[in-house]
């Protein structure tokens, strides 16, 4: 059993290591020019702030639209302390700033509105959101409404693609421990969950603030990769964005996640030609997808190693 | 005294358009359960319909409000059938999505056909001033005020009077038990889109008149505040919707009058918060507890 | 015997109808005790004032000693009571061993980073669980579904899961909640069997509402009766099934055997 995970975990890592060295070489060799490099790192970020919004959502099913608000605070603390510190430790540590002020914005939207079920919370945790963005849009730090600009560009592919398996290791783990147990207990049957003893405030917190906190990764590497910001940015219709990744992969599975992160960024990508009609096939394709796949590209299907090293053994054994 | 006069009639004349938009979104969730996010892109639909018909025909503005109303009803009962009755046993939040899909269509769809520029709706009535104890309203502030009245009394003679009403009513409580007791759910369902919609569109229609530009987006920002106008009324409540959207009316334009205007979203949103910690169900909604 | 479970004038009242009113009942250690009474009656409603899911209006409840009165349901829980529902309540996505394991965690601690890291302290800890749940699955027959999603088990072996569940979180006293309800007779006589194995294998305290009298008389040491929310009857199977009041309120005012 032991064995099996480890030789499990090995071939993650062999998985993250080759992924960096093929697309390391693909861009050597020029086979990744800035405009495909530009893609990757769209769907690296947006991997980061869907699978946090994905564990809120599909691990410990609390509806949340808000995500693009806790993005915002990631955004704009590394646009603010890059400008006076531009240098990389400043980077790491704007990102550090990002994580802790989303921590506690996360506590103080989290703790009042977690109570509520369902869509009363999806549309609370919104109005939180848009609340942080009226904030930034009438304060001097941040410019208002005209945003930063020139931030420095420290956020390249390979940062981005570091902290895109580091966040995904701590939330795929989170997911699969005592605390993914019973954030999962609470979202099947909350009554339940609190007759064993779960407490159900305590967790759905747990799992609303790591998401909030992977959404301030995500948004301090949107800043500096980008390298302007401005509160529009970071909108309804931005949640809403990072809501279609999670539905569109499948509510729960953290492969679906980036499948879907992926498939959105290759079409945006190649959609970019058609100009205005863009939008309307993009739309047309997303509702054509909800209506003949309608738990998602994946449902709640999740890739793992052990289960494949598990499925050879016993075919070894038959 | 006169200010708060004024922002007053100010606040309901937004507020009654919201309240109208908050119906549809309240009787779509109170018999599906669905937040119909392309309902604000609907409410554009009335105004361009408005905004084209005025223009070519020179209808006035009775035939405007009627066909338009007509026509979204037929678009939204379009909408039900094409993108959301096929997921009808589906999650809830798959639905949700392809709402959204539905309103990403309406609007880019209605930008590439006609163009994503603002324009004047054409002013078929007349607008004029009265001056009352110091206090200003125009015709057309009065216009809407009467027309989104009259037409929420319709809605509730419908809902409460006719077979039609108690069918939806039905459906609302229970779907598979009035499907049992012979009543069409599919028809109730078309129904109550169809009857949503017309009235989004009137709203669409009263807002052109009001604020005299239109374009393809501009259902985003309404559709929002009306569903949260809906949410503070308690969701599935008709009554609670259009209070809701007085509410949220008066709000905002008391915001602004204040002198705090680049704070009255966030001036919504604190409210809707404070409301449903109090309240979880909104205003007038049932707060029902799971039974153990 | 020490005594486990005290409950004293309990009311529970909603609006102006008293579901409960004026309870008082206690359980010894070790004990079986029956709760019955006609559909209706409060039972399923003192059940969830005694657990927390819906505190009681009056009335005090004390449990090994500690007064349960204001305590939410997971405290009741980590208190060392745990319950089965009327209509079985299971993590429905999850397999059978995620349930049991969803009910264990507020036996062990885990600290964040060695779970994310997956530290040596993480992986003896999931052992530690792993071992919990086996043993537990082993004894209540339930190895062969281990990993099997609840959701797509027969009716019969969700029960068996539920009650599996409410062991795996340590309790001294276990409520069940009609936990013979749709089943048939071969089931009913294996979910005998396991009621007793919880009192004498497990050492549990066990409280039951149940409506098969059979099963009832069979294996209850001593019974409560309530009807109207009023306990009308209390004593061992033989004096219930001779207790007039009982055998009115079964049968119906008005109609004299």
């Amino acid at each position: 059993m032991t064995k099996k995970k480890l030789q499990a975990n090995g071939l993650w890592l062999l998985v993250m290591i080759v992924g960096y060295l093929a697309i390391n070489l693909l861009v050597y060799t020029g086979v990744v020019d800035s405009f495909i490099e530009n893609m990757l790192v769209t769907i690296g970020i947006n991997i980061i702030l869907a699978t946090g919004l994905n564990l809120i959502i599909g691990f410990s099913g609390q509806f949340s639209l808000g995500h693009a608000g806790f993005m915002a605070i990631g955004a704009y603390a590394t646009g603010i302390i890059l400008q006076t510190v531009p240098t990389v430790g400043g980077f790491v540590g704007s990102i550090v700033v990002g994580i802790i002020i989303a921590i506690i914005a996360a506590i103080i939207v989290g703790v009042p509105t977690l109570r509520l079920s369902g869509d009363y919370l999806a549309i609370a945790t919104m109005g939180a959101a848009e609340i942080i963005r009226v904030v930034i849009n009438n304060m001097k730090i941040t410019n208002g409404a005209a945003g930063l600009f020139n931030i420095p560009q420290f956020a390249t592919w390979p940062v981005v693609y570091v902290l895109v398996c580091v966040t995904t290791i701590v939330i795929v783990n989170f997911a699969h421990s005592r605390a993914g147990r019973a954030i999962q207990a609470i979202r099947d049957d909350e009554i339940a969950a609190e007759a064993v003893g779960v407490n159900p405030t305590k967790w759905k917190l747990a799992a609303f603030v790591l998401g909030a906190a992977t959404a301030a990764i995500g948004g301090s590497l949107h800043a500096s990769y980008i390298q302007t910001i401005a509160p529009s940015d970071f909108g309804i219709m931005n949640s809403i964005a990072l809501l279609i990744i999670v539905v569109l992969g499948g509510v729960g599975s953290m492969t679906g996640t980036f499948l879907a992160a992926i498939v959105l960024g290759v079409l945006d990508t190649v959609l970019q030609s058609f100009g205005t009609l863009r939008m309307v096939i993009y739309a047309v394709a997303l509702i054509v997808i909800m209506v003949f796949k309608p738990s998602g590209l994946l449902g709640r299907y999740e890739f793992s190693f052990a289960h494949v090293l598990n499925r050879h053994k016993k075919e070894d054994a038959a | 005294m006169h200010t708060a006069m004024q922002q007053i009639i100010n606040g309901l004349s937004l507020g009654s358009i919201y309240a109208l938009l908050a119906l549809g979104y309240t009787m779509v969730y109170g018999i599906i359960k669905l937040i119909n996010f392309a309902h604000g892109d609907v409410y554009m639909l009335g105004a361009f319909w408005g905004y084209f018909i005025i223009n070519k025909y020179h209808v006035d503005f009775i035939v405007a409000l009627l066909s338009a109303m007509i026509v979204t009803a037929f678009a939204g009962m379009l909408i039900e059938y094409l993108a959301y009755r096929p997921l009808r046993n589906s999650p809830r939040i798959t639905a949700l999505i392809t709402a959204i899909g539905v309103s990403y269509f309406l609007e880019n769809g209605m930008s590439y056909l006609f163009g994503a520029n603002t324009r004047n709706f054409p002013q078929v009535v007349k607008q004029h001033n009265y001056t009352a104890f110091g206090i200003n309203i125009s015709n057309i502030q009065l216009l809407i005020l009467v027309t989104a009245i009259i037409l929420m009394v319709l809605l509730q003679l419908i809902i409460q009077k006719t077979k039609m009403g108690t069918a939806m009513r039905a459906v609302a409580v229970d779907q598979e038990a009035a499907a049992l007791v012979g009543i069409n759910p599919d028809h109730v369902i078309s129904f109550t889109f169809g009857l949503g919609s017309a009235l989004a569109g009137a709203a669409g229609v009263l807002i052109g008149l009001y604020y005299n530009s239109i374009d393809p987006l501009m259902g985003m920002t309404p559709g929002i505040k009306a569903f949260v106008a809906a949410v503070v009324g308690g969701i599935g409540s008709v009554p609670g919707a259009a209070i809701g959207g007085f509410l949220i009316g008066l709000l905002e334009t008391g915001v602004q009058a204040i002198g705090l205007s680049a704070y009255k979203d966030a001036a919504v949103y604190v409210v809707l918060i404070l409301i449903l910690i109090v309240l979880p169900s909104g205003l007038l909604g049932k707060n029902v507890k799971e039974k153990v | 015997m020490s005594r486990l479970l005290q409950v004293e004038h309990v009311s529970k009242i909603f609006g102006g109808l008293k579901a409960v009113e004026d309870v008082s009942m206690h359980v010894e250690e070790g004990e079986l005790v029956a709760l019955i009474g006609p559909n209706g009656a409060g039972k399923t409603t003192l059940f969830n004032a005694l657990t927390g899911v819906s505190p009681a209006t009056e009335g005090s409840v004390t449990f090994n000693g500690v007064s349960l009165d204001k305590k939410k349901p997971y405290q009741v829980a980590k208190m060392g009571i745990a319950r089965t529902f009327q209509n079985i309540r299971l993590f429905h996505q999850l397999s059978v061993r995620e349930n049991l394991q969803a009910a264990m965690t507020h036996r062990y601690k885990e600290d964040f980073v060695s779970s994310i890291l997956r530290l040596p302290t993480f992986t003896k800890k999931e052992a530690l669980v792993n071992g919990w749940t086996d043993e537990i699955l082993a004894k209540l027959d339930l190895s062969d579904v281990g990993e099997m999603i609840t959701a797509n088990l027969p009716y019969g072996t969700q029960r068996r899961v539920e009650i599996a569940r409410a062991v795996a979180s340590d309790p001294k006293l276990i409520f069940l909640d009609e936990p013979a309800a749709g089943m048939n007779p071969e089931e009913t006589a294996d979910l005998t069997d396991l009621i007793r194995r919880l009192q004498s294998e497990f050492g549990l305290t066990v409280v039951l509402i149940e409506h098969d009298m059979s099963l009832v008389m069979n294996i209850a040491e001593r019974i409560y009766v309530l009807e109207h929310g009023k306990l009308i009857a209390e004593g061992t199977p033989a004096e219930i099934q001779n207790n007039q009041a009982v055998i009115t309120a079964y049968l119906g005012g008005g109609i004299h055997v």
